[in-house]
This record gives C-alpha cells, sequence and structure tokens, in this order.
C-alpha cells in the first residue's frame, strides 16, 4: 500500500512539474537484422537514415539506446509499435535510468 | 522454376519478387504457423465479453511458451506495470502481428504465377510477418546461445539444420525487400531536401 501511496504521489507530482520524463529503449537482439531495425526506426518515428543508423549502432554496441522521450501515453504508444515490428523494446522513467 | 532472386524495386512504392512453388509453400506454411501460434490464448475461460471486445482480457502474465513471450514481450521492467499493460494491450498486440502474416497469406494465394507485387503499407506487413517468423525460429535455434558459426556446422541429419536453412533465406529475403525499401525513402529524403 505504502508503495503504492507512493507511486500515485510521484505521479501527480510529474503531472504538476509539466515534466516528460519517460523514455523508450530498445534491446538489442541477434535476430533482427541491422537494415531492419534502421528500416523500423525511420518509419516508425521518421528519423533520417542517418539518425536511425546511429541509434541502431547504440543499440548494437552498447545493449541498448533510448530512441524517444515524451509522456508515459507516448512511450507506451512507441513500445507497442515496436513491438507490433518485432523489436525488443521497453518504457520507463528517465529519472531511473 | 527457378530459385526467387528476391525483391527488386519496380517504379514508384512498387516491390516485386517472383517465388517458386516450393518456396511459395514454405512461405505459407510459415504464414499458417504464425498465425495459429498468435490466436487467442486458451488458458482463459472467463473474459468479460464486453472487456474482450475493447481488447481487455484477463491474463496479465507473460506467456509460458519462449516463443510467444519473444512475440508478445513485457513492456515493463516493472511486474506491476508490465502485467496492467499486457492486461491492455496483448489481444491487440496478437491481432495487428496476424494481420500481418494474413496480408503475406493472401498476397501469395492469390498469386498465379508465384509473383508478388506489394505497395508500401503491404511492404510494411511482410517485413513485420517475415521478422516474426525468424523470431520464432531464431528461439528454436537458440540463437542467443549459438554463434552461426556453429549454426553453420550441424550435422547434416539435424533437424534444426534445415530450420536453420529457411531462418538464413527468411533473413536474405527480407535484406532484398529492405534495400528496396531503403533505396525509394533515400530518395524521397533527396527530393524532400531539394524542395526545402
Amino acid at each position: 500500500m505504502v508503495k503504492t501511496a507512493d507511486k500515485i504521489e510521484e505521479e501527480i507530482r510529474a503531472i504538476f512539474s509539466g515534466d516528460t520524463p519517460w523514455v523508450t529503449i530498445v534491446w538489442d537482439d541477434p535476430v533482427n537484422l541491422q537494415t531492419y531495425v534502421v528500416y523500423v526506426f525511420m518509419e516508425l518515428f521518421g528519423y533520417s537514415k542517418a539518425k536511425a543508423t546511429e541509434l541502431m549502432l547504440q543499440v548494437h554496441n552498447e545493449g541498448k539506446a533510448i530512441v524517444s522521450t515524451g509522456s508515459r501515453e507516448e512511450m507506451e504508444h512507441d513500445v507497442a509499435r515496436l513491438h507490433e515490428y518485432g523489436l525488443w523494446a521497453t518504457l520507463q522513467r528517465g529519472d531511473q535510468l | 522454376m527457378t530459385a526467387t532472386e528476391g525483391f527488386k524495386r519496380h517504379g514508384d512504392h512498387s516491390y516485386v519478387a517472383t517465388f517458386a512453388d516450393s518456396e511459395k509453400e514454405v512461405l505459407l506454411n510459415l504464414c499458417e504457423q504464425i498465425i495459429e501460434l498468435l490466436a487467442e490464448r486458451q488458458d482463459h475461460g472467463h473474459d468479460d465479453p464486453l472487456a474482450a471486445m475493447v481488447g481487455i482480457t484477463s491474463h496479465d502474465s507473460p506467456p509460458e511458451d519462449e516463443v510467444l513471450h519473444r512475440l508478445l514481450p513485457n513492456a515493463y521492467a516493472d511486474q506491476v506495470d508490465a502485467s496492467e499493460f499486457r492486461r491492455y494491450t496483448e489481444a491487440t498486440l496478437r491481432q495487428k502481428k496476424q494481420a500481418h502474416a494474413i496480408s503475406m497469406r493472401i498476397h501469395l494465394k492469390s498469386s498465379d504465377d508465384g509473383t508478388v507485387d506489394l505497395d508500401h503499407d503491404n511492404a510494411n506487413a511482410w517485413l513485420g510477418a517475415i521478422n516474426d517468423i525468424r523470431l520464432a525460429l531464431g528461439v528454436r535455434l537458440k540463437v542467443e546461445n549459438h554463434s552461426h558459426e556453429e549454426l553453420e556446422l550441424l550435422a547434416p541429419d539435424d533437424p534444426l539444420r534445415g530450420v536453420y536453412a529457411v531462418y538464413t533465406w527468411l533473413g536474405w529475403l527480407q535484406e532484398t525487400l529492405l534495400s528496396a525499401l531503403i533505396d525509394d525513402a533515400d530518395e524521397d529524403e533527396e527530393s524532400q531536401l531539394g524542395n526545402s
């Protein structure tokens, strides 16, 4: 119960602070082709080929990359679309990275 | 009929490939299997029908099947958040993935000579479906733990050898479609820059 209350308080604080502290993270996966990951980033986020390639390389070399930031609802939407195309994605608060 | 040369771009936003009968059969078979795999879970008989209509399900735990778990992963590291998200979104995700594979199946079935001609949206559905099939095969092949060199050296009588052959062939096919699509995207990007 205490945990839930804390969470609600946190949530409310985030709403009033006007922050958009959520991020979508894509994790490295041995199956997805590099070209495919680049294409999905271009297609879903409208990123240029250069930016999409940079993010793909970060996922590949560092194991993960933040691919978008925004409100919790926006990040849930992004994660759902990434899952639709088979990328391994999660969302979390940006201040808890 | 000769083996396919993969996808090629034909004019603007049109992507064409011709498959041999045996290739078409393999692809159709894989589509059927992924469609069946993604069908609603049978382990919950008591869903509220109204909730089910709007895509809310009573199950909130990840699928026990390893392949399904990879296709329908958790959205949060936190288990409580992951369960809540899954309850509201898993049914929709299954339907969208199924729709990709169904689209691929329709193109293959409606082609008499093995030729398929995809527009941009169709191409995205094919990419998603091929990728889901590769993810499923990848789990069975334990791609996480085995290098490609190890998989290349599977014994001729190992049934996984055939699975690996299909897995790599699908990767190649996906790559041909991607390079055709990315060529187009590059040109669009250049023409946009030119206009600005």
